[in-house]
């Protein structure tokens, strides 16, 4: 068993939405709870059952109710775990913080929450330990850690208890001082903030925190409740980042004395912290004082310096003089480039010089004291792997961009280094350099355009490499489109693009053709096409030379995809601003192209294309081609059913079944008809038999009949949740259906032809086979159609299937009348039981009794059971009602009126009383209500 | 402050990838949805994620030379914060992912960013990012030890240490320490009572002899082009690396390190942060500081309080006028086969003091050599051809000049 639930779980955690949808998350939660509680299950494996609780609680527990009782259970489970299994405990205290976190539990202070909260203060208190052994002590420290993220997700839970954990802190020598340090930390500047937000709070205030003897009642704290911000956001945020000025102030004047005794004992001690502690620890006394203009900053110095020869470095305003800021950014190369560093580590530094405080507002520039000299250091080189590279190339061209700034008119010789540094990247490419090498170029090369696009003189020697680097590695030829188009994109006033493309065509048309770089040309000639400011007589020249006639014809070869990437480059082509120019020529191409191509379908496509060339006008060849506004020069495509694709285009989107982000529709619940007894006829003979016995054995019998009576037909209607007009007509729904247990047999799959909005919702029937008539949820989803073409799945809400669902009337031979039910019923209530004293196996009788006003049981009985009915509605004294469940299942029930009603129930499967007693409570009470 | 998600995947240059350990902090994540409010982006579930990160660090398809998802070159791959491009239902970005990788196992979390989401906070601000990278390479010592690779048993019992290895370091998502590395000292004993605090780094107390041991690791790197028109490069940098077993809850240790005569003054000194403080000119030395022409020359001075476990005191790099071996090696094609020729020689301005010297020559993806002929021109020498490494050990003090060997190796078939 342990080693299946080790398998569950972590099929569970590997896809929590598989693994939910072959179930429910109710039943995996009471599951998960039952083996938690069973004392033969190792605390190993209870450990691993605690992780989904950990980590999806909010799958598991979708609501707050289920939140609480979900903790009071866990909290059960921690009290009767023994002290020794302290591992355990520790994760049975993260597990119930997890799940009354994220299910609000401790936002909307819940019982629960409330009980854990006493608890946990209760455990980190319990210094009982001092001489004992360590198992204990990590239990203390896990309920700080809990109280920590207590009081970090409910900012200001714990702010009446500053005085109570800065005790705790002060009084502690173990090292468990470091979770106190945290847990106070964190109070105080959540405190802090509180105050900041009360108008008239002062210095008193302050002190009165500080000291513990505040005038509000530990009750009063219960309905204060957190902080309730109009931004709730605003306090969880750091104070660090914003723009100096916003930070809330708490006005306190120069002495502060308390605070300021709190703050140097803490500072103190920061040397006994773990350095990630310590980190977090002046983080957060950064952002108290902040908060407290009364403090000033110098608080800080003796523990930065220390610092500061560490690789651990924070960051604090108005504390530091030029040369400090210099000592520190001069610190920060020195980590950019330290051999014993990470690269990760390296780029984080880099990051930090990019945004040093003093850039705070501007975003990425750099600080003023970074010299071209100091930089240099941080120099690319082609040893670099590619993030480093690329992170100083970018570095160092804000660099030498001031330095060209300043000095107009001088040669930059940072300039040349960085152009020297691609060219050096490009010259491994050249070289036949790996992947990595070439994406890292690419980059390097945007990059440096991005920074230098204006200067002349290497936009034209980019330009040319570029070319030549083409023309010996024709398969970069993705790269080079792409980096085309970001730099179209991004640079677009530079026209560096489009001067790269007319280049690139030119050297492409120049060049003496290699048959296998072929399709790459066509890909990047069909690139170059879609400007409209290049001119296109050499590419249609170039495609006329490579369908001529030769021994090595493209034609005769007839190979499908060149095929393609020709018609490609002619489809651009067609649509080209100066196609008047090119008329003749592209032309001649097609009618080639569609009398000797070697392919069929490459033959059909040239004879289309030729066809609309030469009988259509300009405009009307512009909207068959489908071609969206130009933008920008270049011509952007736009998708539609009716346009005429080359290649893949847009194929994709066609091809793919999308998701939708939610649900679109539902199914709605249409009450069920069953067909109406038709009053028996009086002429007609009553086949029926009189005799008990002989009515339940002509009843049994039809039995024989496989699959007789054995389905239950639901009736829904398929309504639309959503009003996105994307989805108000949908054609070929098709839904399919999946079980969440194994009560039913496997639905098939049904169809609507379509579902438009505005029209009457569609009728879904459900035929469900029960193997026992249980309440069941159905997984649903769809796929459908849009008006557009595209292909879409969707998941539809549950789909809950109720107890009475499950009903169907009696089976009961056609031919009888209402004289033979009555047989059948008595039968097979003697049968069941009811009446005598011994039950056979799985019957079983029961009693419900309920208080209904007057009238109200013929109204129940009209609305609830008048399919069911077995004595004539006359009948008042005692009302029969039959159920049948199929497969084979029966309840029966007498219902006696009186003061209270009776209903004597008879069932011939004992499983079934639990969901009848529900069904039958829950019809009740809504009578009662009205 | 946090981090929101952890993922250890494992992949042979972006194939066979797996994901072998995930942690998810809900809490953290809960943090994350009041924070983000509209603009939250939901983590999805693990496959997609490693689907995502092996695009985002170039090595989904490693097939195709050009992925657009993977190749764009605006992508921005410069900063230590990768971002996943969520798609579907829920779709966004997340951001900032960590990942520091080594070997075939990279780790990776996703950190809290506790700000605005826009503008984008910078790196610096974000507490949780520099969190983040030191957890991550803390749990990257523990799995693969200090520099070498365990074998897959190894690994995986590590990796099944690791939750109550969190439940200690990260728990609930924010990471108070990185994970021991090795035992834990054997001689600890728990604190007794008392007024002095026993810092959080100190596990217990040492109690017997007093010992410090110090162990100092230097590096060059060079690279010699063997051409006059260009100019070798090499830099130095080194370690160095304390055990101390001294009795007291806070026991004050100086350290002073002294330059050889007319050895090169240390720069860019890092120490580790039990050092209780520093004399501002070694923290000035710095390699990027030309200007200063007076640089300090020791005695270092290092005052700390060391904890139990070895620690590395201090980090620091070097100029030095020279190598101290300068080698060069050729390979030609001789008919049928392959002649490399190494030689390796001791510069003349450094001492000979070498025990004993090795040298490798991997030659990665080739089987065994076919013929290993060794011609050594000084010295003794004793070649090894398994493993495609030729490790060389020669006693450079019985010459002052050094050696020369040649090497024969058939191409393969």
């Amino acid at each position: 068993m342990a080693a299946n639930w080790a398998e569950r779980i972590s099929t569970f955690s590997r896809s929590p939405s598989a693994f939910l949808s072959r179930t429910t998350a109710e039943g995996f939660l009471a599951e998960l709870l039952r083996e938690l509680r069973d004392d033969r299950a190792s605390y190993s494996v209870k450990v691993l059952l605690l992780s989904p609780l950990c980590e999806h609680p909010t799958l598991l527990c979708p609501s707050d109710s289920v939140g609480d009782e979900t903790a009071l259970e866990l909290m059960s489970v921690l009290d009767q775990c023994p002290p020794k299994s302290a591992q355990f405990r520790c994760h049975l205290l993260l597990a119930l913080t997890t799940v009354l976190i994220c299910t609000d539990c401790v936002s909307v202070r819940s019982r629960a929450s409330q009980d854990f909260l006493d608890l946990l203060l209760r455990l980190a208190q319990d210094t009982g330990d001092l001489q004992g052994d360590g198992a204990l002590r990590s239990l203390r420290a896990t309920a700080c850690d809990c109280l920590r993220e207590l009081e970090a997700c409910s900012p200001g839970l714990l702010s009446q208890r500053l005085e109570l954990l800065g005790g705790l802190r002060q009084r502690e020598t173990t090292r468990l001082h470091q979770a106190y340090a945290g847990l106070h930390t964190l109070v105080l500047r959540n405190a802090v903030y509180r105050l900041t937000q009360d108008a008239g709070a002062g210095a008193e205030h302050l002190k009165a925190l500080l000291g513990g003897n505040t005038s509000v009642a530990w009750e009063a704290e219960l309905d204060s409740g957190p902080l309730c911000d109009k931004d709730p956001s605003a306090i969880l945020s750091s104070l660090i980042l914003g723009p100096m000025g916003t930070v809330p102030t708490l006005q306190t004047g120069p002495d502060c004395k308390e605070l300021r005794s709190v703050l140097s004992s803490l500072l103190e001690e920061s040397y006994l912290l773990t350095p990630l502690c310590q980190a977090a620890l002046l983080h957060r006394l950064t952002e108290v004082v902040a908060m407290v203009p009364g403090v000033p900053p110098a608080v800080f110095r003796a523990q930065l310096l220390r610092l500061l020869g560490t690789s651990e470095c924070a960051f604090t305003d108005s504390l530091f003089s030029a040369e400090d800021e210099a000592f520190v950014l001069q610190r920060l190369v020195v980590l950019s480039q330290h051999p014993l560093l990470s690269a990760p580590d390296k780029l984080f530094y880099m990051d930090c010089l990019l945004h040093f405080p003093e850039n705070r507002p501007i975003g990425e520039t750099l600080p003023v004291l970074l010299t071209p000299r100091l930089a240099s250091a941080l120099a690319p080189t082609v040893f670099n792997d590619g993030a480093t590279a690329l992170a100083r190339l970018n570095l160092l061209s804000l660099v030498y961009l001031e330095e060209a700034e300043d000095g107009e008119g001088e040669e930059s010789k940072g300039l040349a280094f960085l152009y020297e540094h691609l060219a050096s990247l490009l010259r491994v490419v050249a070289n036949g350099g790996g992947r990595e090498i070439v994406v890292a170029f690419f980059r390097a090369a945007f990059l440096f355009l991005l920074h230098f696009s204006h200067v002349e003189r290497y936009r034209r020697r980019l330009t040319e490499e570029l070319c030549t680097l083409y023309l010996r590695h024709a398969h970069l030829a993705p790269h080079v489109v792409n980096l085309a188009d970001r730099a179209q994109d991004k640079l677009a006033e530079s026209g560096w693009a489009v001067a790269f493309l007319r280049a690139l065509q030119g050297a492409v048309i120049d060049a003496p053709l290699v048959s296998r770089d072929l399709r790459w040309h066509l890909k990047a000639l069909a690139r170059v096409a879609e400007e409209g400011e290049i001119r296109q007589e050499g590419t249609v020249g170039f495609l006329s030379g490579v369908i001529a006639p030769s021994p090595s014809s493209l034609c005769a070869a007839g190979d499908w995809r060149l095929g393609n990437g020709v018609l490609g480059v002619c489809r651009r082509l067609l649509v080209h601003p100066s196609l008047d120019a090119l008329l003749l020529p592209l032309a001649d191409v097609l009618l080639h192209l569609a009398r000797h191509y070697g392919d069929a379908d490459i033959r059909d496509h040239a004879r289309l294309y030729y066809a609309l060339l030469t009988t259509l006008s300009r405009e009307k060849l512009a909207g068959v081609l489908a071609q969206g506004s130009a933008e920008g020069g270049r011509q952007v495509a736009k998708r539609s059913l009716s346009c005429i694709m080359a290649e893949s285009e847009g194929l994709a989107s066609t091809l793919t079944v999308h998701r939708t982000e939610g649900a679109i529709f539902e199914l709605i619940e249409a009450r069920s008809e069953f067909p109406r007894e038709e009053a028996s006829d009086p002429r007609q003979i009553e086949a029926s038999p009189t005799e008990a016995g002989a009515a339940l054995e002509e009843y049994r019998a039809q039995f024989l009949v496989p699959g007789f009576a054995s389905e239950i037909t639901l009736t829904y209607r398929l309504t639309h949740v959503v009003s996105d007009p994307r989805f108000d007509r949908l054609f070929s729904v098709r839904l399919h259906f999946g079980l969440t247990d194994d009560h039913y047999e496997e639905l098939g799959d049904v169809s609507v032809p379509c579902l438009m909005r505005g029209r009457p919702p569609p009728e879904v029937r459900l035929r469900l086979k029960p193997r026992r008539p249980f309440p069941t949820t159905l997984h649903a989803s769809a796929i459908f159609t849009t008006q557009d073409g595209l292909t879409w799945l969707t998941v539809l809400p549950h789909v809950r299937v109720a107890f009475r669902q499950a009903f169907a009337p009696l089976p009961a031979p056609p031919a009888w009348g209402s004289g033979g039910r009555r047989s059948l019923f008595e039968a097979l209530w003697e049968e069941m039981g009811a009446g005598s004293e011994e039950e056979p196996a799985d019957c079983a009788a029961s009693l419900f009794c309920c208080r209904l006003p007057d009238g109200a049981l013929a109204a129940l009985v009209e609305e609830h059971f008048a399919p069911f009915l077995i004595s004539e509605p006359s009948e008042v004294e005692e009302v029969k009602v039959l159920f049948f469940l199929p497969p084979r299942s029966h309840v029966l029930l007498k219902i006696r009126p009186g003061d209270p009603v009776h209903f004597d129930v008879a069932a011939d499967n004992w499983q079934l009383l639990r969901h009848l007693n529900a069904y039958l409570l829950t019809i009740t009470s809504s009578q009662e209500d009205t | 402050m946090a981090v929101r998600a952890l993922w250890i995947i494992s992949h042979e240059k972006g194939d066979n990838a797996s994901v072998r350990f995930t942690r998810r902090f809900a809490t953290v994540e809960h943090r994350a949805k009041g924070l983000a409010g509209s603009s939250y982006v939901a983590v999805p579930e693990d496959a997609s994620v490693l689907q995502l990160l092996l695009t985002e660090m170039g090595l989904s398809d490693s097939d195709k030379s050009y992925v657009a998802l993977r190749d764009d070159c605006l992508h921005r791959q410069r900063s230590p914060a990768l971002e996943l491009h969520v798609d579907g239902p829920g779709k966004g970005i997340l951001w900032p992912v960590l990942a520091i990788s080594h070997g075939p196992l990279t780790l990776v979390c996703l950190s809290l960013v506790d700000a605005p989401a826009e503008p984008r906070p910078p790196l610096a601000s974000l507490l949780s990012v520099s969190q983040g990278l030191t957890l991550l390479a803390g749990l990257q010592t523990f799995l693969l030890g200090s520099g070498g690779k365990p074998d897959n048993e190894v690994l995986a019992s590590r990796l099944a240490a690791l939750p109550s290895v969190l439940l200690q370091v990260c728990p609930l998502g924010t990471p108070l320490d990185v994970p021991l590395s090795g035992p834990p000292a054997t001689s600890a004993v728990p604190t007794p009572a008392g007024n002095q605090k026993q810092p959080a780094w100190k596990t217990g107390l040492h109690r017997g002899r007093a010992a410090v041991n110090v162990a100092l690791k230097e590096t060059v790197r060079s690279m010699q082009y063997g051409d006059r028109s260009r100019q070798d490069l090499w830099d130095v940098y080194g370690t160095v690396t304390c055990k101390c077993d001294v009795e007291g809850i806070l026991p004050n240790v100086t350290m002073t390190l002294t330059l050889p005569p007319n050895g090169s003054p240390l720069q860019d000194i890092l120490v580790h942060p039990c050092v209780s403080s520093l004399d501002s000119c070694i923290l000035s030395a710095s390699s990027v500081d030309h200007c200063d022409g007076s640089a300090f020359s020791g005695p270092y001075k290092f005052p700390f309080s060391p904890p139990l476990e070895p620690f590395r005191l201090c980090s620091y790099t070097s100029q030095v006028p020279v190598p101290p071996i300068l080698g060069s090696y050729q390979l030609r094609e001789e008919e049928n086969q392959l002649r490399v020729s190494v030689n390796l020689k001791l510069h003349e301005s450094v001492k000979n003091s070498f025990e004993y010297c090795e040298a490798h020559l991997p030659f990665f993806n080739r089987d065994q050599m076919g013929v290993v002929d060794v011609k050594v021109s000084s010295g003794q020498t004793d070649v090894s051809k398994e493993k495609n490494l030729l490790p060389e050990n020669f006693n450079p003090k019985s010459t002052s000049y050094g050696i020369r060997l040649e090497l024969l190796r058939f191409p393969l078939g």
